[in-house]
């Protein structure tokens, strides 16, 4: 088995939100996730991620940040077979909401008013197994097999330029690159699903991509972000934030 | 043998968690006292005149609200109400709050200084906000029940906002004052006063502290409403009951013993205390009862009392 590698969320503007004296901020927020990863064979994976995020910032400069979250996982034709002789019932690997956790820091330096230049680096680990159950049948005899996505991880560097436009708005661009790894395991060696082996090690096709995005403020302290990220897949999220 | 080692340990964290929980009689915390006769004990706040209590007849259970009396001359600005609860059992009354003094010099407190010598006051900040964001039922529930919709809309405002972005209750961004929602003070012995239900007469629970048969109802509110009862096994749930009553009373370290040391009958004056500041509560409260609020103010809860005209 190959595929799964995920992102933990967001990127956000490269500049922390918090105030300039240092405080928290605070964020709920949901991403849709789409890449490809490849082993043996390719296979599209989808994620919904939602987490809660805490982070410190100050001096307008710095921010370290935590999330903890739960995200389900899709991975498209993971049980779809490739040999006449194997049916099976389904062709994707489906589990739902496991938690997951991400730690980040990121600095900005600000080139004038308007312009700024920041780096982020932020991980992911997703603490439990993604699990999904598939039957079918191999020369008449029927099976049942199990397959473990197991100790899912990933790393994100990038850097972005921002540019503070009137209203309060940060826009944000930039490119990163990533890596994420995972081990899957089936429980039986079924000729036909994957290449049959019980045990494999991914990691993601593309290393590299691009992220762009908005920072909103709202009301009351609180400000709305938005970001899309392509690599090999395009992923969009959300993210309410709040600032002490 | 396990029995009663459960029974020991029980006692031990109902002692912690109760001897000086964060009840609205928190503050009323008693010791013995040696002076049994009726004192008055003057109680001020803002805006109000201040009150003085006393007095224990025989036949207090007859007519509860007949020592609701007010002493007050109208006429007299500075006149002091006489705010009073029958107090039918006090020998046992004072037993009981001779052990929860006790109880909270020998125990309590001395586990609450060593943590909070360990614990750093924004970590207990913190601690006491979670829990108090868990309390978010009991204080929706009674505000429903008092039809005091803004109230109930605001629990709802505080705890969806302090969940998600105070990182489940830790911090509390809905008190700061951009958005000013600030946690409503309210139990169901609050309900049953709005409503007219009276006090009954005092009573002073061992490990849980003043109370009368009214608002002792908020303990079993609080039982059906406080989600960390419900944590299994029952050891666990009272742990973590005992902890928030360690974690509180690190917090306000030294109020009791200021009360304490300021009367001259202790005992006399946390009764005097309580029924002063359940009486405002309750008095508050109905203010704010679509229900109530057109006549709220010239309509006073069951256990608030009626100047003497």
């Amino acid at each position: 088995m190959n595929p799964v590698a995920t992102a933990g969320g967001l990127f956000g503007p490269p500049q922390t939100i918090s105030k300039e004296a240092g405080g928290l901020n605070t964020a709920i927020a949901y991403r849709y996730h789409e890449d490809t990863f490849k082993g043996d064979t390719e296979h599209v994976i989808r994620q919904n991620q939602i987490y809660s995020q805490v982070a410190y910032g100050a001096s307008n400069r710095w921010e370290i940040y935590g999330r903890i979250g739960i995200a389900d996982l899709k991975i498209f034709d993971a049980f779809t077979s490739t040999d006449v002789l194997t049916t099976t019932s389904k062709d994707h690997f489906e589990e739902n909401w496991k938690f997951f956790g991400t730690l980040g820091a990121k600095g900005f330096y600000p080139l004038n008013n308007i312009f700024g230049v920041g780096a982020f680096m932020q991980g992911s680990y997703h603490f439990s197994n993604y699990t999904d159950e598939v039957a079918g049948v191999r020369n008449t005899t029927p099976f049942v097999a199990d397959l473990k996505i197991k100790n899912l991880w990933d790393l994100n560097f990038g850097v972005g330029l921002q540019a503070a436009v009137p209203g309060g708005i940060k826009l944000y661009m930039g490119p990163y690159v990533y890596y994420a790894q995972a081990n899957a395991y089936l429980s039986s060696a079924i000729p036909g699903i994957q290449s049959g082996n019980q045990k494999v090690s991914w990691k993601n096709k593309s290393n590299a991509g691009g992220f762009c995005g908005a920072d909103i403020p709202l009301a009351k302290g609180f400000r709305l972000n938005i970001e899309g990220q392509y690599t090999d897949r395009f992923s969009i999220g959300s993210a309410i934030t709040y600032t002490y | 043998m396990k029995t009663y080692l459960s029974l020991i340990i029980s006692f031990i964290i109902l002692s912690a968690g109760c001897v000086c929980a964060p009840c609205p009689a928190s503050v009323l915390m008693q010791t013995p006292a040696d002076v049994s006769s009726p004192q008055a004990v003057l109680m001020t706040d803002a805006g109000d005149t201040p009150a003085q209590s006393s007095k224990q007849p025989d036949d207090a259970g007859a007519d509860e609200y007949r020592d609701d009396e007010n002493l007050d001359d109208d006429d007299d600005p500075f006149g002091e109400e006489r705010v009073t609860i029958a107090d039918p059992i006090e020998p046992f009354n004072r037993a009981m709050y001779h052990f929860n003094d006790k109880m909270y010099f020998w125990m309590l407190k001395p586990v609450a200084q060593g943590y909070k010598e360990v614990v750093p006051e924004p970590a207990r900040v913190s601690v006491k906000n979670f829990f108090s964001n868990l309390g978010f039922p009991a204080r929706f529930v009674s505000c429903l029940l008092q039809a005091d919709f803004s109230g109930a809309a605001t629990e709802v405002g505080r705890f969806t906002i302090n969940t998600v972005w105070g990182i489940g209750g830790l911090l509390d961004p809905s008190a700061n004052k951009e958005l000013d929602l600030q946690k409503q003070n309210t139990d169901l012995g609050q309900t049953l006063g709005v409503y007219g239900v009276g006090h009954g007469f005092y009573i002073v629970w061992p490990f849980f502290g003043p109370s009368s048969p009214r608002d002792s109802i908020t303990m079993a509110g609080d039982y059906f409403l406080y989600p960390p009862w419900y944590v299994q096994p029952w050891y666990a749930s009272t742990g973590v009951t005992a902890y928030e009553a360690v974690n509180s009373t690190s917090l306000r370290i030294g109020e009791y013993e200021s009360l304490k040391g300021a009367a001259i009958d202790p005992y006399v004056s946390m009764r005097d205390a309580y029924i002063q500041y359940r009486m405002k509560d309750v008095k508050a409260r109905k203010a704010r009862s679509v229900l109530f609020k057109n006549s709220g103010a010239n309509n006073p809860a069951a256990d608030t009392f009626q100047p003497e005209k």
